[in-house]
């Protein structure tokens, strides 16, 4: 079911606003996508990682000699190989100043997560190297691990204990930053004198990315060419090429980076991790190729870890139920390495936590903590605990008031007539439509007769509930990311390539941008083929991530494509004799306006402009190319309501989603099939994250949920349909598109948990426990305390 | 992610794979459908010198009525269980159970004799082969000998069989007539091994159970037998009986683990409510 309310001027052309189907799905769903493992050089050395299988200790005994000594491994390498070379580690978008954690590419004294990687082996295959790693003799005399337990509460230690010593303290970051008013005076006088204030702790437990295709890199050395090659799957190419060049002490043009057809990231590959530059460093020092596919097992221990976190929200109310301010408190565990900077998410939710509501006054404070554990990486939505732990607070607020839910936050929503409206945190929103988004998601899923089958299905005994939560999306375009580059390249034949810095790991990218160049250029959209993902052919850019390929990409592909459409009219209106402006475009023939027999097509028109450039007047380049590089606003915004129906098993616990209804407005949509394709996978992983997945450590940080046997992930069996209806609220930037990607993900938790906090509702409280395990539910039902 | 080195041996008869075992002694293992083995290896949980695959031994694949009893051939795949009229007709549950056995590409490529030889305590074909008393025939270097159900499993994961016998065929008894059967369990997702669950099965004359049986999985070391419970239904009248009495019963004095997807403190709960559905859903077959 599709619902659409589309305000005047919403974009529909012959390929923009269509659903037009995935041009990459022919070859990835008949097992032609190349990944990878599938381009694999010959030559290449194949790597395993020893890794530690303790959280904490030093390390008594390292010896290779024997793994050295197996036929087939060219080499064992550890850290007193590799470290010496890197000659400086930092993330681009973090700048070479920003605080980190020491870096390492191998553990070398002492180990600081179970999984860390400890050696290398270089073998002719992955079996040999694993072979050999069984060869190397490991001793490491444990140490006592700094982590929280499996409930996720901190046990970090402030004082004594320390996860790098280095640093000086297990505080990895705080906010305020420095610099920053550290209270709000008037705030704290709303708390202390308003007729209502609510406070709650939520917590969300450790999930993880967990992509189809693991990390993995080849890199190949060749002194011969002064060139480091390599092949990566990655979201961001040209963040391959930079780090690995400032690690080694390489320029920029010593290094190539590709990616093949990348099957999927979710925020995992959008840096550079150290088993990846390890590989680099390998093939550096030993001159010659070197292949690492991340296998699952390593993928789940050590390839990045997400969410984990505490958000205390203090809420405070009118005696109506208008929220007079709020405050918050977050407190993140961002493992030991996190891949990038220190890893916290809190500076992007402090500005999101007052979310689609006119809160008043505000303030918001948090603290990242490191820990023996594997290391924080973006996951699709990365701050999204503002929405997880609002959306939650607004239903527990509302029902001690008495107020429903739905009303409750239509009272508080920024309205239309308040817009464009400045936040607390002074972010300006122009175009959103939140009270649209609630009332449609409201209707879908029929939220006035639902209460009314509720109360019949409780007097049988059946246990329903209806959760609604909304949110404001908030890409994030900071610096070089809202300043990406499309180039349109029209050969002599009438076709267009186009060039673009992103890195599509499944957004549609090579569908969508195709819609927009065609529909500008007036050909045909087979007539248009992306070309991403290469340090040498894309202009620089940052790669696919933060949703923000439509407003980004999609806003400089259209402006270079109507850029190169004026110079095709230039050109024709000199084979015509015409001016430009009397000129059009209809299936890639150019015609003069009532005059269709005037007319010349495009091939035509391509040759005339380059090998026929003496005709053209002497002030006109010759050629057809056009490119623009793009200046977006540095945080552009969506909104959305999730509403989510659950039924529960009296007897089990078992939750079961009978309904899911999104309603959004992501402005003008490209393709609303991939916008549902993206909203869908969200929700699908924001199911996972509330019901099934949970990467679990022992109090002495041994993990235990090493396989896909024990970190479940959400099949196609455990989703329901997910209904979507849209909102279509052009933004400003070009094509008025808005960014969507991660939205799914964000609001799905809240609105499932409000579900099954509803349906809970006779049985007493829903502890702030994450997941929702049916073990967990059941106890709540059977009014057993939990573990 | 990758095995330690193996022989890989591929006999085509069941002659031929007992005299390739015997060669190895403790040093080989039977391959089947590999849906459990094969991760177990590439984990390098276990290593072995030679995998002794029963694949190409098509002797092995059947499914038919023998004395009373259904023999089904140990290679044969989970799904050609699922689908056989005579398994449907004669031994429903068997069905059944197969259905709950991961997805449909598991059992496409799972074996009969590949899960019970396995083991695993929370898988469903030991559970039913345990509540059937069906009875198990084991191929060896000195031919073959049948072993009872209920003296197949050791612990976790391990069978009496020697490390030189292959397990060759399945026999599941007939039932007799107004008889009625049932599986339940909770699984955390579809497909799942079983956080805790049971098969039932009834016969009923004369409005009084004359003959009950009740196997637990993901309860124990290995599938459970409730015997106290069987034995307090065993002349019961089906009116009136005390479902709920009848889980409690079947639970009492079990130990379930404990691990990352739930307590044993909540198999206990769930298994007791699983019983009594089971009970109920079996009661009303049996009296149809």
């Amino acid at each position: 079911m599709t619902a659409t309310q589309a305000a005047p001027g919403s974009g529909v052309g012959r390929f923009l606003g269509q659903s037009v189907k995935r041009r990459e799905d022919a070859r990835l769903v008949t097992g032609h996508g190349r990944y990878l493992e599938d381009v694999l050089w010959p030559d290449a050395w194949h790597v395993a990682f020893l890794r530690s299988p303790v959280a904490r200790g030093r390390i008594s005994t390292l010896d290779v000699k024997a793994a050295r000594a197996l036929p087939g491994v060219r080499a064992v390498l550890t850290g007193a190989d590799l470290d010496p070379l890197v000659k400086s580690w930092w993330q681009t978008a973090m700048g070479k100043d920003s605080p980190q954690p020491p870096r390492r590419l191998l553990a070398a004294d002492d180990v600081r997560y179970a999984g860390e990687p400890i050696a290398m082996v270089l073998a002719e295959s992955r079996y040999l190297a694993e072979d050999a790693l069984e060869l190397i003799d490991l001793d490491i005399e444990t140490q006592p691990a700094i982590v929280s337990d499996h409930r996720g509460r901190w046990g970090a230690a402030k004082d004594g204990e320390l996860v790098h010593p280095e640093y000086g303290s297990n505080v990895a970051s705080t906010l305020p930053y420095p610099g920053m008013p550290d209270s709000n005076p008037a705030l704290e006088e709303v708390l202390a004198s308003a007729p209502h204030v609510v406070e709650e702790t939520f917590h969300q437990h450790r999930y993880i990315c967990v992509p189809m295709e693991t990390r993995g890199i080849q890199a190949r050395w060749d002194p011969a060419r002064d060139l480091l090659e390599i092949v990566s799957s990655t979201q961001n190419v040209h963040e391959v090429r930079s780090t690995v060049s400032r690690l080694l002490g390489l320029s920029d043009v010593q290094v190539h980076a590709r990616a093949e057809d990348v099957g999927g990231a979710f925020g995992l590959k959008c840096f550079v991790d150290s088993e990846e530059l390890a590989v680099a460093a390998a093939a550096y020092s030993q001159q010659c190729a070197v292949a690492w596919i991340e296998d699952r097992n390593e993928n789940l221990v050590a390839g990045g870890h997400s969410r984990t976190e505490d958000l205390t929200v203090s809420l405070a109310t009118d005696a109506d139920g208008k929220i007079l301010g709020i405050k918050g408190h977050h407190v993140e565990d961002v493992g030991a390495f996190p891949t990038y900077g220190v890893g916290g998410n809190a500076g992007l939710a402090m500005m999101m936590l007052p979310g689609p509501y006119d809160v008043g006054q505000y303030f918001y404070s948090a603290e990242a903590v490191f820990s023996n554990t594997c290391g924080m990486t973006p996951y699709r939505g990365p701050f999204l605990m503002e929405t997880v732990a609002r959306e939650q607070l607004i239903d527990i607020t509302a029902a001690r008031l008495g107020i429903d839910p739905v009303e409750f936050r239509r009272r508080n929503m920024i309205r239309p007539d308040q817009l464009p409206f400045t936040t607390p945190t002074g972010l300006v929103l122009e175009t959103i439509t939140p009270i649209e988004t609630l009332d449609q998601a409201t209707e879908m899923i029929g939220y006035a007769d639902f209460r009314k089958e509720q109360a019949a299905a409780r007097a049988e005994g059946r246990i329903l509930g209806i959760g609604i939560a909304s949110y404001i999306e908030g890409s994030p375009a900071f610096g070089a990311a809202g300043a990406e580059q499309v180039t349109v390249r029209m050969d002599m034949a009438g076709q267009a390539l186009v060039f673009m810095g992103s890195g599509s790991h499944g957004q549609s990218v090579e569908t969508t941008m195709a819609q927009v160049v065609a529909e500008e250029l007036g050909i045909d959209i087979d007539d248009v083929r992306i070309v991403q993902g290469d340090t040498i052919s894309s202009p620089y850019g940052t790669g696919t991530a933060g949703s923000r390929t439509a407003t980004t990409f999609g806003g400089a592909a259209r402006i270079a494509g109507q850029k190169l459409k004026e110079k095709i009219l230039q050109v024709a209106a000199v084979a015509l004799e015409a001016s430009p402006d009397d000129l059009e475009i209809t299936d890639g023939v150019v015609s003069v306006k009532g005059t269709p027999g005037a007319a010349i097509g495009m091939e035509q028109i391509a040759a005339m402009a380059y090998a026929g450039h003496t005709m053209l007047p002497a002030d006109m380049e010759p050629g057809l190319e056009a490119k623009h590089r793009i200046r977006n606003p540095p945080l552009m915004f969506s909104n959305a309501c999730h509403a989510a129906i659950v039924e529960i098993d009296r007897d089990t616990g078992a939750v079961e989603i009978k309904r899911y209804v999104v309603s959004e407005d992501c402005g003008n949509m490209i393709n609303p099939m991939v916008v549902e394709g993206q909203i869908t996978g969200g929700v699908v992983q924001g199911i996972g994250g509330v019901f099934y997945e949970h990467f679990v450590y022992d109090g002495d940080g041994n993990p235990l949920t090493t396989t896909f046997l024990d970190y479940l992930l959400p099949t196609a069996a455990d989703v329901p349909d997910i209904e979507i209806g849209h909102v279509i609220t052009p933004s400003n930037t070009p094509g008025g598109f808005k960014p969507m990607g991660e939205g799914g993900a964000i609001c799905s938790p809240p609105a499932l948990i409000n579900a099954v906090r509803d349906a809970l509702a006779p049985f007493g409280g829903l502890p702030n426990v994450q997941p929702l395990t049916p073990e967990v539910v059941l106890d709540v039902i059977d009014g057993v305390p939990a573990v | 992610m990758k095995p330690a080195p193996f022989t890989y041996e591929a006999p085509t008869t069941l002659g031929e794979a007992v005299d390739v075992l015997g060669r190895y002694g403790d040093e080989a293992k039977v391959l089947a459908g590999g849906q459990s083995l094969v991760p177990v290896l590439a984990l390098r949980l276990a290593r072995f010198e030679a995998l002794v695959d029963l694949n190409r031994v098509d002797e092995l694949a059947y499914v038919r009525e023998d004395d009373g009893a259904v023999v089904v051939g140990a290679m044969t795949r989970q799904a050609t269980v699922e689908a056989d009229p005579l398994v449907r007709r004669a031994v429903p549950v068997l069905a059944e159970a197969t259905r709950l056995i991961g997805h449909f590409q598991i059992r496409n490529r799972g074996t009969l004799g590949g899960s019970i030889a396995h083991g695993d305590p929370a898988a469903e074909y030991p559970a039913v082969v345990t509540a059937l008393d069906a009875t198990v025939t084991v191929a060896g270097p000195s031919g073959t000998r049948q072993l009872a159900a209920a003296d197949l499993y050791d612990g976790p994961m391990t069978t009496t069989l020697a490390d030189d016998e292959i397990l060759a065929a399945v026999s599941f008894p007939v039932w007799g007539p107004r008889s009625g059967f049932a599986v339940r369990e909770m699984a955390r997702r579809e497909g799942d091994f079983a956080t805790a669950g049971t098969v039932v099965g009834v016969t009923v004359a004369d409005g009084r159970i004359t003959r009950a049986a009740i196997s637990l999985f993901g309860m124990g070391p290995v599938p459970l037998r409730a015997r106290d419970a069987e034995s307090h239904l065993v002349g019961a009248a089906t009116a009136g009986l005390d479902l709920t009495a009848v889980g409690a019963a079947a639970v009492a004095g079990v130990d379930p683990p404990s691990d990352v997807h739930a307590s044993g403190r909540y198999r206990t709960r769930v298994a007791s409510r699983l019983v009594a559905r089971a009970l109920e859903s079996a009661l009303q077959e049996a009296t149809a």
